[in-house]
């Protein structure tokens, strides 16, 4: 240790041991972070709360020293750091630990290797790695941590939250004291299926407990009353509330992160049924046994189940992405193949998927490119495209989708998470799609956009079309549809509807242990 | 920072034909070189060499728009080349050469299309390999010795001739510019170019067909350099063996730089043509100056760091 902790004794009698203030950062015209300060005490879970673009991100950035802020200051173990002049390692050397919100594990190395980079293998003689030591050092890390993986055993071969573990075990494996050492999570659950969220928290809870203070940056607010002990809420870049969350209930969180009271969304039960527009008999691909399957105009259907059941082979399967290995697929009564993408977009499906940046997103083309990229040839006009109509189209479906953007022509990944999702439905709804295939629709969305993409959908659905909706979010699944089909292994195990749709049911169904 | 954003916009698109346009007057209004560089034949052999060249990078430009490299241009204008020189020089009729220069160079751009989307080669394994391979083709055709012969008279004057006061070969460089420009920018598929450059993946998820795609881009840029073989043919009234491989890099590195000028931070034709042309202004003005040979070195290896390095910060200043 440095030298003697020298922090101050907080209000309540526990000890801050980091302390931000007065952080600013501009981005152009744009202020990302105005007049932030926030206090971390030991032993505690403080979230950081926001929706996108309020300036979570930014500010572990300026901490971490990744992303120089414009004014600001941390104090930590007694030193203050200026903020504009911090670096990644001035950070770390004051006891800093990040786990940023990029995947900074390797999956194709093994536990071992992925805890000793970044740290420094254990080496020998001419620099020849001590497998034998640095295995051992591994366990024994995995085991301070309570993790439960074998030091040999591909990173990529764990569960998702096994995985964040080890980063965040890396992160904190060389920390001197237990006590006052301070860990920072961006956003560590953003593509955490609902089991594996609860197992990481447990852990975030342990690590506190044993002293670890923890800033935890999340979109999801159960997750802020399961384990915060304290939120800071931030605004457009401005601390809008500092708070104790287990004093407040769910709507009044939102109202303070939103500024404004988001009304929840009714389901619309008991509408007419509709027509049947697509039906499936023995479709199987992949992990997907062979499932039967009805959908009708205006029905919103979901499907639950654990990373692997099947739910997203499902859907691309439906859209052809997947070729099926048997089955048979009618839409309205007609049999008709689905081979390919655009077989399926010929046929009115239209498929949101899962991960956004890898499968959707054009980050370097324009928003009005990536808006109409369903729909090129439509714009293609007497032997060239009509530029002009794609823009006004653009500006339209602006305020259609209630996209903001500072302009059609900014690239797509200049704007924020929420209005890149809305960006991507936009591009399949201007189709008049008669079945929307989702993929986690609003994964990495705050509760603002949430509540508007799932407007959308039911528009989009009133309209006469129907929706297959995958998530692993089981409350969105309750709130939002009609019946839910729950698979696991890749069978379909339950159909819940009306009275049995909540959360809690379908969790349970998608959980339960297969008979043997 | 400070500065206002069209501005800033204006700058960084500009900077680039800026840099053209400053190297030439430069070059114009320096002792050592002002005579001889604004001399009316050197300009115009300036024009016309780079020409070439210029095409050849139009054709990497097509695959590059895709993020993919094709490393065997150089190669296709070389066989096309010396091919079509051996054929006019066998009397093959002038319309007949043109056809098979860029008959053959469609077809190696094919070849290089299956090896690729079918079967799965890396794109720069593929097209190195062609690469060598019609190295090998032009060595045995011609055993290592320039193809001189009768090329008929009107079809080399052609190629050292002006209209208006400027090398007709020029006039075909814009037409083939022209075409490509159209290409990407107004057409469906060259959309679809960009959006598999982007996210191929996303691409295929909005119902791209990919590999036609990909497959086509390579095709074309094939055919461009078969072109480039006739034109190359034209203006020097013979074929060297060893003309094929010049073109390769100096291609490369200007449809790279493209993405520094004009569009920032993304491919395309008339940010190729300005680095072209700059790279062309530079060494051929240092070469007047009477500066080695390996100056020219030096000056084409910063420009091409450089550049790129620029277009990379550019691409990722607009992330912010």
């Amino acid at each position: 240790m440095r030298h003697g902790l020298d922090s101050q004794p907080g209000r309540d009698g526990s000890v801050i041991v980091l302390q931000a203030e007065h952080v600013s950062k501009a981005f152009g015209a744009t202020q990302a972070l105005d007049d932030v300060s926030l206090e971390l005490r030991r032993g505690s879970v403080h979230a950081l709360l926001g929706g996108n673009g309020s300036g979570k991100s930014t500010l572990i950035k300026a901490i971490a020293g990744v992303e120089p802020a414009d004014a600001g200051a941390i104090a930590i173990r007694g030193e203050r750091h200026d903020l504009r002049t911090m670096t990644p390692a001035r950070a770390r050397e004051a006891g800093l630990h990040f786990v940023h919100q990029q995947r900074s594990t390797f999956p194709d190395l093994t536990v071992t290797e992925n805890l000793a980079i970044g740290r420094g293998f254990e080496t020998g003689v001419g620099g020849r790695i001590e497998w034998r030591r640095a295995r051992q050092r591994a366990a024994a890390v995995l085991e301070r941590f309570q993790i439960d993986a074998d030091p040999d055993t591909e990173l990529g071969r764990l569960g998702p939250a096994t995985q964040t573990m080890v980063a965040i075990a890396r992160a904190l494996q060389d920390q001197d004291g237990e006590r006052d050492g301070v860990l920072l999570l961006d956003e560590p659950t953003a593509s955490l299926p609902a089991p594996e969220v609860a197992l990481l928290l447990d852990a975030l809870r342990r690590y506190a407990e044993a002293g670890q203070a923890i800033v935890y940056v999340t979109h999801r607010l159960e997750e802020v009353f399961a384990i915060a002990d304290r939120a800071t809420l931030l605004r457009d870049g401005r601390v809008v509330g500092d708070v104790e969350p287990r004093r407040l209930d769910h709507d009044g969180l939102v109202e303070l992160m939103m500024g404004r009271s988001v009304a929840q969304i009714e389901r619309l039960r008991g509408r007419p049924e509709g027509r049947t527009i697509l039906t499936v008999r023995g479709l199987a691909a992949g992990p997907l046994a062979p499932l039967d399957l009805d959908l009708r105009e205006g029905e919103i259907v979901g499907v639950a189940g654990l990373t692997g059941s099947g739910r997203s082979t499902l859907l691309k399967a439906l859209f052809g992405v997947i070729p099926p290995e048997s089955g048979e697929i009618r839409i309205d009564g007609r049999p008709r193949r689905i081979g390919s993408p655009p077989e399926a977009m010929a046929a009115g499906f239209a498929y949101v998927p899962e991960d956004r940046q890898r499968d959707a997103a054009f980050p370097a083309l324009s928003v009005a490119e990536n808006l109409s990229m369903t729909v090129v040839p439509d714009y293609w006009h007497r032997g060239a495209l009509n530029r002009r109509r794609e823009r006004r189209d653009a500006l339209g479906l602006f305020d259609t989708f209630l996209i903001a953007a500072e302009s059609d022509a900014a690239p797509l990944r200049s704007l924020s998470g929420g209005n890149q999702q809305k960006v991507v439905l936009a591009r399949w709804l201007r189709r008049n799609p008669r079945l929307l295939l989702l993929d986690q629709p609003t994964q990495g969305v705050d509760v603002g956009a949430r509540a508007e993409i799932y407007e959308l959908i039911h528009d989009a659905v009133a309209g006469g079309a129907a929706a297959l909706l995958a998530s692993s979010d089981f409350e969105e699944l309750a709130r939002l549809c009609d019946r839910v089909l729950v698979l696991r292994k890749g069978e379909l195990v339950a159909e819940l509807r009306d009275g049995e749709l909540d959360a809690d049911r379908i969790a349970r169904e998608a959980n339960a242990k297969v008979a043997a | 920072m400070t500065l206002q954003r069209p501005l800033r916009h204006y700058l960084e698109a500009y900077a680039f034909l800026g840099l053209l346009v400053a190297a030439a007057i430069f070059f114009s209004v320096w002792p050592e070189t002002g005579e001889t560089f604004t001399s009316a034949a050197n300009l115009r052999t300036l024009v016309s060499s780079n020409s070439v060249i210029a095409i050849v990078a139009l054709a990497a430009l097509v695959p590059l728009v895709c993020y993919e490299f094709d490393l065997s241009v150089g190669a296709i204008a070389g066989l096309s080349a010396v091919f079509v020189a051996t054929a006019l020089a066998g009397g093959t009729p002038v319309p007949l050469a043109i056809a098979l220069g860029v008959g053959l160079g469609l077809g190696v751009g094919c070849v290089n299309a299956l090896l690729i989307t079918r079967i799965g080669v890396n794109a720069v394994i593929a097209t190195l390999g062609v690469s060598i391979i019609l190295a090998g083709v032009v060595n045995q055709k011609t055993g290592g010795i320039s193809v001189t012969g009768d090329i008929p008279l009107g079809f080399s004057e052609f190629g050292s001739s002006n209209w208006l006061g400027v090398p007709k070969i020029a006039f075909v460089l814009a037409l083939i510019a022209l075409a490509v420009y159209y290409l990407l920018e107004h057409t469906p598929y060259g959309r679809y170019l960009y959006a598999f450059g982007s996210n191929r993946e996303a691409a295929r998820l909005v119902g791209i067909r990919t590999k036609l795609t990909l497959g086509i881009a390579f095709a074309i840029s094939g055919a461009l350099c078969g072109a480039a073989g006739v034109l190359q043919v034209a203006r020097a009234g013979s074929a060297d063996p060893k003309v094929g491989e010049t073109f390769t890099l100096p291609a490369l590195a200007a449809a790279f730089l493209s993405a520094a000028a004009i569009k920032p931070g993304r491919y395309n034709v008339a940010g190729t043509l300005v680095a072209i042309f700059f790279l062309a202004v530079l060494n051929n003005g240092l070469n007047l100056a009477g500066s080695p040979e390996y100056v020219s070195n030096y000056v084409n290896g910063v420009a091409l760091i450089v550049g790129v390095g620029l277009a990379v910060r550019l691409g990722r200043r607009q992330e912010v």
